[in-house]
């Protein structure tokens, strides 16, 4: 620790601190536009500037490194009149279209401005005009607005881990370009957006929607991959028109993913507003009274194995404990939260849990990933993996894959093989990365749903858990046995044991006929045109998707903005959304659905309330009532279970065939739909 | 000023006459007020009436949806929704004013950066139902075009003082 | 034709109405005017215009008072005495009019010239009190009853002064003929010699007719409108017309007892080319100008102060000035009718 004065007022600080942490340290605010907590430190706008003592010339604090002792003057006559001239300077060649700018309103230039710009300008020439650049259908940009900052620069190759953008020229000529007219090609584009410091980067679906002021902000969890992003839900009346991050350190520090993002403009798109019931082969307009009641009748004299529900993988764990408690009073043991098939040993929570955590990423000496991509599947976590790489700098951080020999993950990752007898050689010790991870202090191994979803599932977990275990990565302060989920209510519907009891039927035993009643609590993504033609289908859900389509009849019910929730994430992490905005039309809250459902069926749920819901939950698991999420390790090295299957050698393949069209809402939002277009399509075509 | 003089002069009702003279005299004084429908008062360039939209001379509408005025406005009465145009420039979808709630302050004039928005010096904009007062874009415009040299003039003289 | 007038019963009742209708007709055009010419000259006085939309300077606006006021729903309070609700504006009107016999425009040219007119007057504007008494009580509404008790403990007090005022003319008359008061006044009217009980007249005359400064029974800051809150349409126009009528009585009440009646101011030529009934009017329009100058100027009356200057300072002031003349007539040996 090192001790410095700022402004008089003593502090400590780390060594190799720079000076504007010393100042942040000490409570003082210094202007920036360059520097960014995440990103390397450039240097380049000056607007940091502060005096130290003994020096002559102001000194710009982002990159000054701090000396015992040292004084630091933030608020002098000298610093004052230095960031003033900077300021400027950065005015001299910024066009003043704040009116017409997006970023007006939440501008770091528009806000310095007020404390340190001129009420005036004594530039007389012409101002410098570029144009602008085509960064893809995300982020537009205005980049005459640009004051070359290079955080974006920075974000995309230190962060995003796509070096395409770039600088070109000097001086006043410096252009921020991306060299060629070609779309970004990275998940967390979206990110550009907030971390420009101007309007020279801002939201295309958003352009000039609304002004920051006139949002309503509610926090939200991110459902569209399992990592749990913290995000902030911006909404004007009705509508939510935009999603931005939240910062947690724990999970996506403040990184929130383009399909996250931009997913938003699906809200109001193909919405189930009211009841449907199916009059003569054809959905007609129903009242939730008929509604129910149609359930009620077709329900009656239907023992209960020929019920059958499936969760889908947005649900929020109180839809999906109603969900549970209504087919258990219905006698009905046939449940099933996975779509895709996966197979897990449900028996200990770490079978099916990311036990080393987000942040463990970065205490991670080596990593091996197994059937799955976690640039598609978790973006945000994958920025992680990158974090803890480029931080550990050339070699430091060993990276090898099974499986998905032509993704680019965004660091240098050695593929070992394809399928699970690489993984058998791993294990034999026959591959070079075996030492690699035995050598490591905290190895980590990555399972993900291109393993778990086939058949052997559970075959390979195990193999995974014994190799972690062979190569010490179960110990009582480590455990680095992970597995990545794609599915943000998986965590949640395991923890609450929506999966079929005994002599109840999986997702597949419930297709072909399987079945008499099937109950869909939006669930798409499985094969719908497999539900047998006599079996009669009630979809519970926000958006007319595949399930819709099926349905018999059809309960209008909410997207993750219009309920409270809860949701746990790949980690197990439980964390709490709630509402942004009111559901549209007769479309209720799902656990509402359920429970006054329960009621007309004659089988009335005992709970009223939200509250007596969650007590519910945390009885059935207790990880729900627990509010804090910790690091944990276990000395218990037991293997899951392996399952019927035996390993087969089938490659493992991407479980994600298109990034931006995985769920209802994403199929419905007009920009995921560009982005699929621009994106996913033209890779197929250049693959084929 | 003794009670007797004081007594004196409430005995002899001069304070009555005084009081009386005073309307007396004003009984014949030229009188402050107009024949309202048929004379005009004089208008101030400053006079904040009925709120109109303007354009440029090339027809082109001003108003680039900054939302100021919404923001601005103290009773809450613009409502402003906005996207890209086709040419890709910032334009309201939407610009209501309610009238009702309006209470002609002058803020959204002062807060347009483009004098887009401004209130006219017409006051005889009484109807006979609210739903009337609801002005949208069209209505504010077609304003703006019917109001326009006029406008332009009080833009003119105010200018110095702005 | 004479003859048929004045000694055949049938024609001895056309004169009456004839006569009745001659004073009425113009009467009540005269009120409706007024009310016109209150806003006419209030307007003035306040820098102000007045009516002026309804025909040319605003005359026809009487008309569309009146027409407003005729076309108007008759509502009636459900709390309310419905008899009396509806009797108290025609007894307050009817009273008004009713006073007008005695009232000579001329020598001798009164409807009913009676000996006692004085008295006659007097009897029918104390009355008076009863409409607004029966108004206030039979509305039902605290408003109305507060405006009425307001009302009829205000006129009972000022009619005490106008009373001794009255006495301290007739001790100068001699006669309670209103035809012999004004002939009285062949020399000097009366607000000469007399001109403190003059003012103290006219003051209680305004009090008498609840108008401003001593308006408080309407009271519109506190009383809405005093004891006729409840009335609408027709029943509220009788209160309106019965209440402009009583200014008329009180201004001829005044130019006959001070003013000197329908004699001119001197009774020399060219003065007296004109007709007395005009002097008469002239000097009635004259006094409801000064009705209306007054309430244009001063605010209204608190009520205590409204009963201290009627009790402590009318009418001691008014009784001692009744005796003292009474005494100085009495001593110079000019009291008429030689009763000393």
């Amino acid at each position: 620790m090192v001790k410095v004065t700022v402004d008089g007022l003593p502090v400590e600080v780390p060594a190799g601190s720079s000076a504007l942490q010393a100042c942040e340290a000490a409570g003082k605010e210094i202007p920036r536009f360059c520097y960014h907590e995440r990103l390397s430190v450039a240097g380049n706008c000056r607007m940091c500037l502060v005096e130290v003592s003994g020096g002559r010339k102001p000194v710009a604090s982002c990159g000054f490194p701090i000396g015992e002792g040292m004084h630091i003057f933030t608020d002098t006559e000298v610093v004052r009149r230095a960031r003033r001239a900077v300021m400027e300077f950065l005015l001299i060649n910024h066009p003043l279209d704040c009116p017409i700018c997006d970023q007006g309103g939440e501008c770091d230039l528009q806000d310095q401005a007020f404390g340190y710009g001129a009420d005036h300008s004594r530039y007389r020439e012409n101002k410098r005009a570029v144009t602008d650049k085509y960064l893809g259908p995300l982020v537009k940009t205005v980049m005459t607005r640009c004051i070359q900052c290079t955080r974006c620069i920075r974000f995309s190759t230190e962060i995003a881990g796509v070096p395409e953008l770039g600088g070109v020229s000097r001086g006043e000529n410096l252009e921020i370009t991306n060299y060629v007219e070609k779309a970004l090609t990275s998940e967390l584009s979206g990110n550009l957006i907030d971390i420009c410091p101007v309007g020279a980067l801002t939201s295309q679906p958003y352009a000039f929607t609304a002004r920051s002021w006139e949002l309503r902000r509610t926090d939200s969890i991110d459902v569209c991959d399992a990592v749990g992003t913290n995000i902030v839900m911006h909404a004007r009346g009705a509508a939510v028109l935009r999603i931005v991050p939240r910062i947690n350190d724990e999970v996506n520090e403040e990184w929130l993913s383009d399909k996250g993002r931009f997913v938003v403009d699906g809200f109001r798109r193909r919405r189930l507003d009211r009841p449907w019931g199916r009059v003569d082969g054809r959905l007609q307009p129903a009242s939730w009274q008929d509604a129910f009641s149609t359930i009620a009748t077709r329900l009656k004299n239907v023992p209960g194995e020929r019920i059958g529900a499936i969760a889908g993988d947005m649900c929020d764990a109180e839809s999906m404990m109603a969900l549970k408690d209504l087919m258990e009073t219905l006698g009905s043991s046939n449940i099933d939260c996975r779509q895709d098939g996966a197979k897990y040993d449900t028996s200990r929570r770490d079978f099916y849990t990311f036990n080393s955590g987000i942040t463990g990423i970065e205490d991670a000496d080596a990593l091996l990933i197994v059937g799955t991509i976690p640039r598609q599947e978790a973006p945000v976590l994958n920025a992680r993996i990158r974090k803890r790489f480029l931080a550990a700098g050339r070699g430091g951080f060993p990276i090898a894959m099974i499986g998905a020999p032509n993704a680019d993950p965004t660091y240098a990752a050695t593929v070992l093989g394809e399928g699970p007898d690489t993984l058998a050689k791993l294990a034999a010790g026959e591959l070079p990365f075996a030492d690699v991870l035995k050598n490591a202090k905290n190895p980590m191994v990555i399972v993900g749903h291109g393993a778990l979803t086939r058949p052997d599932g559970q075959a390979i977990a195990k193999a995974c858990w014994d190799l972690a275990v062979q190569v010490g990565a179960i110990t009582a302060g480590w455990h680095g046995f992970n597995v990545l989920h794609t599915a943000a209510s998986r965590v949640a519907g395991l923890d609450l044991g929506l999966v079929p009891g005994t002599g109840g039927r999986d997702v597949a035993g419930m297709l072909d006929g399987g079945v008499d009643v099937l109950w869909l609590l939006g669930a798409d993504e499985f094969a719908t045109d497999r539900i047998g033609p006599e079996t009669f289908v009630i979809y519970q859900g926000h958006h007319g998707d595949a399930g819709a389509a099926r349905a018999d009849v059809i309960l209008p019910g909410t997207l993750y903005a219009e309920k409270p929730g809860t949701y746990t994430n790949t980690e197990g992490r439980v964390q709490e959304a709630f509402r942004a905005i009111m559901p549209p039309g007769d479309a209720r809250e799902d656990w509402r659905i359920l429970r006054a459902f329960s009621e007309v069926a004659g089988r009335k749920l005992p709970y009223d309330t939200l509250e007596a819901l969650r007590a519910r939950m945390a009885r059935a698991n207790p990880v729900f009532g627990q509010p804090a999420w910790v690091r944990h390790g276990t000395t218990d090295t037991t293997a899951p279970q392996a399952g019927p299957v035996s390993v087969s050698s089938d490659p493992f393949r991407p479980v994600i065939a298109d990034y931006y069209l995985t769920h209802a809402v994403c199929r419905a939002s007009p920009t995921m739909e560009t982005c699929s277009g621009i994106y996913v399509h033209p890779a197929i075509e250049a693959a084929e | 000023m003794g009670t007797l003089s004081k007594a004196a002069r409430s005995m002899l009702l001069s304070e009555l006459v005084t009081g009386m003279s005073v309307t007396l005299k004003a009984f014949f004084k030229p009188k402050a007020t107009i024949n309202y429908p048929y004379e005009k008062g004089v208008l101030s360039p400053r006079f904040r009436g009925e709120h109109a939209l303007r354009r440029y001379p090339n027809g082109e509408e001003r108003c680039i949806a900054c939302k100021l005025c919404e923001a601005t406005c103290p009773a809450e009465a613009i409502t402003i929704e906005a996207e890209p145009r086709d040419d890709g420039s910032r334009r309201t979808t939407r610009y209501d004013i309610d009238m009702t709630k309006c209470i002609y302050c002058g803020l959204c004039e002062e807060a347009c950066p483009v004098d887009a928005i401004v209130e006219g010096p017409n006051y005889e904009f009484a109807t006979e139902t609210r739903e009337e007062l609801m002005y949208n874009k069209d209505k504010l415009l077609a304003n703006g075009d019917r109001w326009e040299s006029v406008l332009a003039r009080r833009l003119e003289l105010d200018a110095p003082y702005r | 034709m004479a003859d048929f007038f004045f000694h055949t019963t049938p024609g001895q009742l056309l004169l009456i109405v004839l006569e009745t209708l001659a004073v009425l007709v113009p009467l009540l055009l005269g009120v409706a005017y007024l009310t016109l010419a209150e806003r006419k000259v209030m307007a003035a006085m306040q820098l102000r215009k007045g009516p002026n939309v309804n025909g040319p300077f605003g005359v026809l606006q009487a008309f569309a008072d009146a027409i407003k006021m005729l076309t108007k729903e008759t509502v009636i309070p459900s709390g309310a005495n419905r008899m009396l609700f509806l009797f108290a504006p025609f007894l307050t009107f009817s009273l008004a009019m009713v006073a007008w016999a005695v009232i000579p425009t001329g020598n001798g040219l009164a409807i009913a010239n009676i000996n006692v007119g004085v008295l006659y007057l007097l009897a029918i504007s104390s009355l008076g009190v009863y409409g607004i008494l029966i108004a206030g009580w039979a509305s039902n509404s605290k408003y109305a009853f507060l405006g009425g008790l307001r009302s009829a403990a205000q006129m009972v007090s000022y009619e005490v002064s106008i009373g001794l005022v009255i006495v301290s003319v007739l001790l100068a008359v001699g006669s309670l003929n209103l035809n012999d008061i004004v002939l009285a006044q062949r020399n000097v009217w009366f607000c000469l010699p007399m001109f403190p009980m003059f003012i103290v007249f006219f003051i209680s005359a305004l009090a008498e007719t609840n108008r401003a400064p001593f308006d408080l029974p309407e009271g519109e800051s506190e009383l809405v409108a005093g004891f006729f809150v409840e009335y609408s349409a027709l029943a509220f126009g009788l209160f309106f017309l019965g209440e402009y009528a009583n200014m008329f009585l009180m201004s001829g009440m005044v130019s006959i007892l001070f003013l000197g009646g329908w004699l001119p101011p001197l009774g020399i030529a060219p003065f007296t080319w004109i007709p007395g009934p005009l002097w008469l009017i002239a000097k009635i329009l004259f006094c409801l100008f000064v009705f209306i100058w007054v309430r244009a100027t001063f605010p209204r009356y608190r009520y205590d102060q409204l009963m201290r200057l009627g009790w402590k300072v009318f009418l001691p002031f008014s009784l001692a000035w009744m005796v003292l003349s009474a005494g100085f007539l009495m001593v110079t040996g000019l009291l008429p009718g030689g009763a000393g």
